[in-house]
């Protein structure tokens, strides 16, 4: 990838309630453009059902436009076959859920090295991969222990460190503090924020806290399609 | 993490359900492997010079016997190349719970016909001229401590003798060993004309006969025509190959054959069904961990690995035990069962067979969780839960 910059063009999405209609079909986007600069924390907002989530699946190579394109660092990945795709996601992109989806079965280093068994990195050089991303997030003193033995925050703590482990460029966190505390949510924005201030890594993360998109450099507001540069100064400007 | 600790892990999440769906296959592989000993037993004797062997015996029912004087008349049909006779003894040692599988045979021709006993020609001269001896498998040998030269009483269960006695003496005058593991090492052979000359009723008769046919005779011609002497008189024959003769004898219990293919079919499909099951289920629970790891940049194919692998496991666990206890039980069964059917043992291309078999079933029971993960929508998926 040349840069990191995230661009959706004319983007058209719709999904059919049912099979069996044609005409009973919802618009979620209807030409939307949007460019995200590499190095950004974007703060993607709005109501339910604005399509925060989709755009963020569009970016993330987890569902196609219907029409339209989605060009990161220059590549049109909309083009891309299911193949391409997995391998262009395991290259490029890191994924925060609001839900951790940590492997119960495997330890939190386990869960961390798992991206890392798709790289040519041998066993030695994944676990040191692994370490250093928890050690990132402050859980190298929790390596040895399982999903089920952390709290909330610290489950999320090792999610992330699991999608920065194979450093990628892009983090796309889809409500990552939604189900925790205020004080824990503080925590992990805070940490997001230090791997895009320190590491550069471009951030799109979607969220209805307004509370958490003060940490992000840009907010999108869906309802509104405005955007402000600091997001705990509300002056929206229409696009 | 390698792949292979990941399929243990994943394996070993619910203990209990992976324990009880692999005792399942272990009970369904128990089965099929007792079976398959069985079928090694009933087909074992096939090949070598067993294949150009007929039994004859009387048509009505083995405990009839047929006039010693048949020999020379099935010696006359052509194609045949030898014929002998034999009479069964129903012996035991001591009491009634050390039945031994005895029979009368005649003594210048049995043993060039059953050359799968092998007995040194010293031996067999020595038995020859000692009308009270007998030939004994070694495993008889070991399991009474008999030597050559004892002398042994044994009694029958069928035979009295002219002194109005069941109990017969008799001296080792050899110890046959066998060609193959197939072949019975705990029979006792002793002469006929010892036999005829002995007993108290039934002389100049025989239990059956042993006929060898030239390698280009027809098989069913001779079958036939040996039958065909004897249509019309009151002690009528049937021949059959000595193949057909011991799976007769097997089958007067059950028709083995067809007891093998109900049970394998039933046990099978039963086997998919439960196993399939608990794969669909176990891939179902982890949805969003398999959408998870698709987002990280899994490929379809190489979940599907790692659930085909998972497959696998199981059943080859379930297998491995199965086929342990398989195969712990056939050798008692075998002990029991020696006098009545010999070669109850597994052959090993039976291994690769089950090997085989635990390797499709595997690419059965993860063919649908296979299309749910090639069909399943990352963005569906991991969206709903939120």
């Amino acid at each position: 990838m040349m840069n990191n910059n995230i661009e959706l063009k004319a983007i058209n999405k719709t999904y059919q309630k049912s099979k069996n209609s044609t005409d009973n079909q919802v618009v979620v986007h209807d030409n939307f453009n949007l460019k995200i600069n590499s190095g950004e924390f974007v703060a993607l907002m709005g109501p339910s059902g604005m399509g925060k989530s989709t755009l963020l699946h569009l970016i993330g190579g987890l569902d196609k436009p219907t029409s339209g394109q989605v060009i990161i660092g220059g590549e049109q990945i909309n083009n891309l076959n299911e193949s391409q795709l997995t391998r262009w996601r395991a290259d490029n992109i890191g994924f925060v859920f609001q839900s951790h989806h940590l492997l119960p079965v495997l330890t939190a280093q386990a869960n961390v090295e798992l991206p890392l068994a798709l790289t040519h990195l041998n066993k030695s050089q994944r676990k040191h991969h692994a370490a250093t991303a928890l050690s990132l997030v402050s859980m190298a003193d929790r390596a040895k222990h399982f999903p089920k033995e952390l709290s909330g925050g610290q489950e999320q703590r090792v999610a992330i460190a699991r999608a920065i482990v194979s450093d990628p460029k892009i983090l796309l966190c889809d409500e990552p503090t939604g189900n925790l505390d205020r004080k824990t949510a503080d925590e992990i924005l805070s940490l997001l924020a230090k791997l895009n201030k320190e590491y550069g890594k471009t951030i799109v993360m979607v969220t209805h806290d307004l509370k958490a998109a003060e940490y992000a450099s840009k907010v999108i507001n869906l309802e509104t399609y405005t955007y402000d540069l600091k997001a705990h100064n509300v002056q929206e400007a229409r696009l | 993490m390698s792949l292979f600790e990941m399929i243990i892990k994943n394996s070993f999440r619910k203990r209990i359900r992976f324990a009880l769906t692999a005792l399942s296959v272990a009970v369904a592989f128990f089965l099929l492997t007792l079976l398959a000993g069985i079928d090694h037993a009933l087909n074992s004797n096939i090949g070598g010079n067993s294949q150009f062997r007929l039994m004859t015996s009387h048509k009505v029912s083995m405990t009839q016997s047929l006039p010693i004087n048949y020999q020379k008349k099935i010696a006359k049909v052509e194609g045949v190349k030898a014929v002998t006779y034999a009479s069964w003894f129903g012996g035991y040692f001591k009491n009634e719970k050390n039945q031994l599988a005895m029979s009368a045979v005649e003594h210048t021709s049995y043993f060039s016909l059953f050359d799968e006993y092998l007995i040194s020609q010293p031996d067999l001269d020595s038995w020859k001229k000692n009308r009270i001896g007998i030939v004994i498998g070694q495993g008889v040998a070991t399991e009474f401590g008999w030597k050559l030269g004892d002398k042994i009483p044994l009694s029958s269960s069928i035979w009295m003798n002219k002194q109005g006695s069941f109990s017969w003496e008799f001296v080792v005058a050899a110890i046959y060993q066998t060609k193959g593991a197939s072949v019975d090492d705990k029979r006792i052979f002793f002469q006929h004309r010892y036999f005829d000359k002995s007993r108290a009723y039934g002389r100049n008769n025989a239990s059956w006969f042993s006929t060898q046919i030239t390698p280009e005779a027809n098989l069913d011609l001779i079958t036939n025509q040996v039958d065909a002497q004897f249509n019309n008189s009151s002690f009528a024959t049937r021949t059959t190959s000595e193949q057909v003769f011991i799976k007769e004898q097997a089958q007067q219990f059950a028709d083995m054959a067809m007891v093998i293919k109900v049970v394998l079919i039933a046990v099978f499909f039963t086997l998919l069904l439960i196993v399939c099951n608990t794969m669909v289920q176990a891939i179902r629970e982890r949805l969003n961990e398999i959408a998870m790891m698709k987002a990280l940049g899994f490929s379809s194919f190489n979940l599907i690995k790692q659930v085909y692998l998972e497959s696998f496991f199981l059943l080859s666990s379930g297998a491995f035990i199965g086929c342990l206890l398989a195969n712990i039980t056939l050798s008692q069964v075998q002990k029991l069962m020696s006098n009545f059917l010999s070669g109850i043992t597994i052959d090993p291309s039976y291994y690769f067979y089950v090997f085989c078999l635990v390797l499709f079933a595997a690419f059965i029971c993860s063919f649908f969780p296979a299309l749910t993960i090639k069909r399943l929508m990352i963005s569906n998926t991991l969206g709903a839960k939120q």
